[in-house]
């Protein structure tokens, strides 16, 4: 056995070995290898995320909010944290509304419910121990059936989908940011607050053209109608005529989707088209005043094709046969227009092109050059027949007759605000090209009211208000072919008729029950949208220029009705639209109290609408913005401290 | 009086303890800071699914499918027809009050 000097000195050699060795692993993992262990412990300990940016408020031109972004939550179970199972379990399957085998689900290792969850589903569960909420922003529409199609949705990438979310994500969608946190061994988070490495950014808000209100009136009266006469399905359009804004778009189908056929789905339009050959006669001077035709006994030969009246007339003028929708008084007048004259008359009023509605999918419906044109043609384009157009071109097409000849571009976005509330974008009318003067307009105005007055739109008459129409009945092209009962009516209306102030397009999809006629089915819907509209108080109507088209108020008997007490507009009115009046800035009110703010408003000759109550907190139009005197701006409260309110005022009358 | 070196161990230490102290109550303020705020933003979450739950009863309790029915069947009210509706026109200029 060796001496114990030598056993100490082995042991000290192997003791200065094992240390030799640390130190060049040591210096192997720090010196050589080090950057790649301090990268693999950073992604071990810390976890970037993405801060999801709060996607655009959408809403009605009056600023009710049509879809927002709201706080949603993914909810994760782990099973084997909870405390109670069975009671945790209970618990969980309750607020998250599960059915069926979920104990078999909680049975798992981990259990995900993709959810989306709102705040007050979860709430319940924030406390229980082995529950973890992953929170994610959500889209919510708070009326989800008001102008669905229109609106669109959000898929779920978080992208627009469909519909005005999808035209305007680039606006809506504002860009994420991303951040930092630190983690366990186990990859639990840390509560510390997340390092920031770049904030998200909001989304724009967008202000659509349509009206709330309006668009109520007109799903429920497409919805009724449709009901009522059994039909396949239908679409209402309004449009202001003066700017081409779009302010009410409801589509519906037999089976309750609401496909947005008004912008995508085209059909021939009939005798709502006959204006439109009118408008090329009577520019072009090829027919005299009280000039007539033969009505040819109702039936009138062409070579190829057999022209027939419903209503036969002996002799009619220009007047007559949009009066009374003489097909054979129009083919006839119509054979002075060339079809080079013709087709120009149809594509100025936009029939054959988009009309560059900020619409996904928007279709261009069908005209064919004058080359492609067959010998019947020229005829059956004077009646509306080898047409294809979608609701929203004839609407386009009936605002150029209402605003004087000017054919402009249909809109749906009013307004782009930046997230703070700056106006980034707000619509002004865009003119495509003049159809026909101003002079021609009014006289095919003139048409139209003879056809309410007088003619096939009876229906549609209103008793104090006169209105602008024309009906149209068509057989409806099934594979190819006409199919025989199968009709499609359609009337377009201009409201009122002297300085028309709407657009409507109504049209009804194969009708089964009663008239398949437009003057039985459309024309009525339309005037219980008229006088829904002229009754609601928030629709966008200029009542100040109404009222000098009604007769005097003393020549209505007030005591005639039964008691019923009639609708009476508040008085002095001051509408919205009104062009004269004089601009003025609206006052920043952030913090006042509500009595003082509206009285800030009142001042500066606003009109206000009340949202919430407390605090004033902000206005629509924002401060800053212009507005016109009479204009409403709505002002939105909130509770808030009384101390605070006190300071903010007191802040706010130093400045 | 000269410093000797279990002075320098006991300064020391103290410094180390005032430190170490210094830490701790920095780092628990930060957690209580943390869980604080967690709880201010689930509030906040509540608070608002709170109000878009209640704003959408409110559109449809507030939707003409909603009040029209109950205005006929409780109050006998009607839609009025456009006979029913006068629209008073506003006075010319200058036709203001003596």
């Amino acid at each position: 056995m060796a001496k114990p000097a030598v056993r100490l000195e082995f042991v000290e050699r192997g003791v200065f070995a094992v240390l030799a060795l640390l130190v060049v692993r040591a210096a192997q993992v720090q010196l050589l290898e080090g950057r790649r262990w301090a990268e693999a412990a950073q992604a071990q300990r810390t976890e970037r995320i993405v801060l999801q940016a709060r996607r655009g408020t959408l809403s009605d031109r009056h600023g009710t909010p049509l879809a927002l972004t709201q706080e949603t939550y993914h909810v994760g179970v782990a099973p084997n944290e909870l405390r109670d199972a069975a009671r945790d379990g209970a618990l969980i399957a309750r607020q998250l509304g599960l059915t069926g085998r979920w104990q078999e689900a909680l049975r798992r290792r981990y259990a995900y419910f993709a959810g989306p969850f709102s705040a007050l589903e979860v709430r319940p569960l924030r406390g229980v121990r082995g529950v973890h909420l992953e929170p994610v922003v959500n889209r919510f529409y708070p009326a989800p059936e008001l102008a669905r199609a229109t609106i669109g949705r959000v898929g779920d990438d978080g992208y627009g989908a469909s519909g005005m979310e999808k035209t305007l994500d680039s606006l809506l969608a504002g860009r994420s940011g991303s951040a930092v946190v630190l983690k366990d061994r186990a990859g639990r988070e840390y509560e510390s607050p997340a390092r920031v490495i770049a904030q998200p950014v909001a989304g724009h808000d967008v202000v659509l053209t349509l009206d709330a209100e309006l668009q109520e009136i007109a799903q429920r009266a497409l919805d009724d109608a449709l009901r009522r006469m059994d039909a396949d399905g239908g679409d209402v359009v309004m449009l202001d005529p003066a700017t081409c804004e779009v302010l009410a778009i409801a589509s519906r189908q037999r089976d309750g989707t609401a496909r947005p056929s008004a912008f995508i789905d085209t059909f021939e339009p009939g005798s709502v088209a006959k204006i439109f050959a009118a408008a090329a006669l009577l520019a072009l001077k090829r027919v005299r005043p009280g000039e007539h035709v033969s009505g040819e006994n109702g039936v009138y030969r062409l070579p190829g094709r057999t022209i027939t009246d419903d209503d036969p007339q002996p002799t009619l003028t220009l007047a007559d046969a949009i009066r009374v929708s003489s097909n054979i008084a129009i083919v006839k007048f119509s054979a002075r227009l060339k079809p080079a004259e013709q087709y120009g008359m149809l594509r100025d009023f936009g029939f054959g092109a988009l009309t560059g509605v900020e619409f996904p999918g928007e279709a261009a419906g069908r005209l064919r050059p004058p080359f492609e044109w067959t010998r019947p043609s020229a005829a059956s384009l004077a009646i509306g027949y080898e047409l294809s157009v979608t609701p929203i071109q004839l609407a386009a097409a009936y605002a150029a007759l209402a605003n004087g000849g000017l054919l402009l571009q249909p809109t749906m976005i009013r307004e782009v605000r930046s997230p703070e509330g700056r106006v980034l974008y707000r619509h002004e009318p865009e003119p495509v090209r003049r159809a026909v003067s101003p002079e021609i307009a009014a006289a095919l105005r003139d048409l139209l009211r003879g056809v309410v007055e007088r003619g096939t739109g009876a229906e549609a008459a209103l008793t104090n208000f006169p209105v602008a129409a024309k009906t149209g009945t068509t057989r409806r092209v099934v594979n190819g072919h006409y199919a025989p009962g199968q009709y499609t009516a359609s009337f377009a209306a201009l409201f009122p008729a002297d300085k028309p102030q709407l657009v409507l397009v109504v049209k009804i999809d194969n009708p089964h029950k009663g008239s398949h006629f437009a003057a039985q089915t459309a024309a009525p819907v339309t005037r219980s949208m008229l006088e829904q509209a002229l009754a609601a108080r928030t629709v966008a109507l200029d009542r100040a220029r109404l009222s000098t088209a009604a007769p005097p108020a003393t020549a209505v008997p007030l005591e005639d009705d039964g008691g019923v007490v009639p609708y009476v507009v508040p008085w002095p009115y001051q509408p919205d639209s009104v062009g004269e009046r004089r601009r003025q800035t609206v006052p920043d009110v952030t913090g006042l109290r509500l009595r003082e703010a509206v009285r800030a408003l009142h001042r500066r000759g606003f009109r206000v609408a009340l949202r919430g109550w407390g605090t004033a907190e902000h206005t629509w139009p924002a401060a800053g913005d212009s507005a016109a005197t009479g204009a409403t701006v709505t002002l939105f409260a909130e509770p808030v401290n009384p101390a605070a309110v006190g300071t903010l005022a007191r802040r706010r009358a130093k400045r | 009086m000269r410093v000797k070196g279990r002075h320098w161990v006991a300064v020391w230490l103290v410094a180390f303890l005032a430190v170490t102290w210094l830490v701790y109550a920095r780092q628990t303020a930060a957690i209580h800071d943390a869980r604080e705020l967690i709880e201010i933003r689930a509030r906040r979450a509540n608070l608002e699914g709170h109000k878009a739950e209640l704003e959408r009863r409110v559109r449809a309790e507030q939707s003409r499918a909603v009040l029209v029915p109950r205005a006929q069947a409780k109050l006998g009210l009607h839609l009025p027809a456009d006979s029913e509706i006068i629209l008073i026109p506003l006075p010319g200029p200058g036709s203001g009050p003596p």
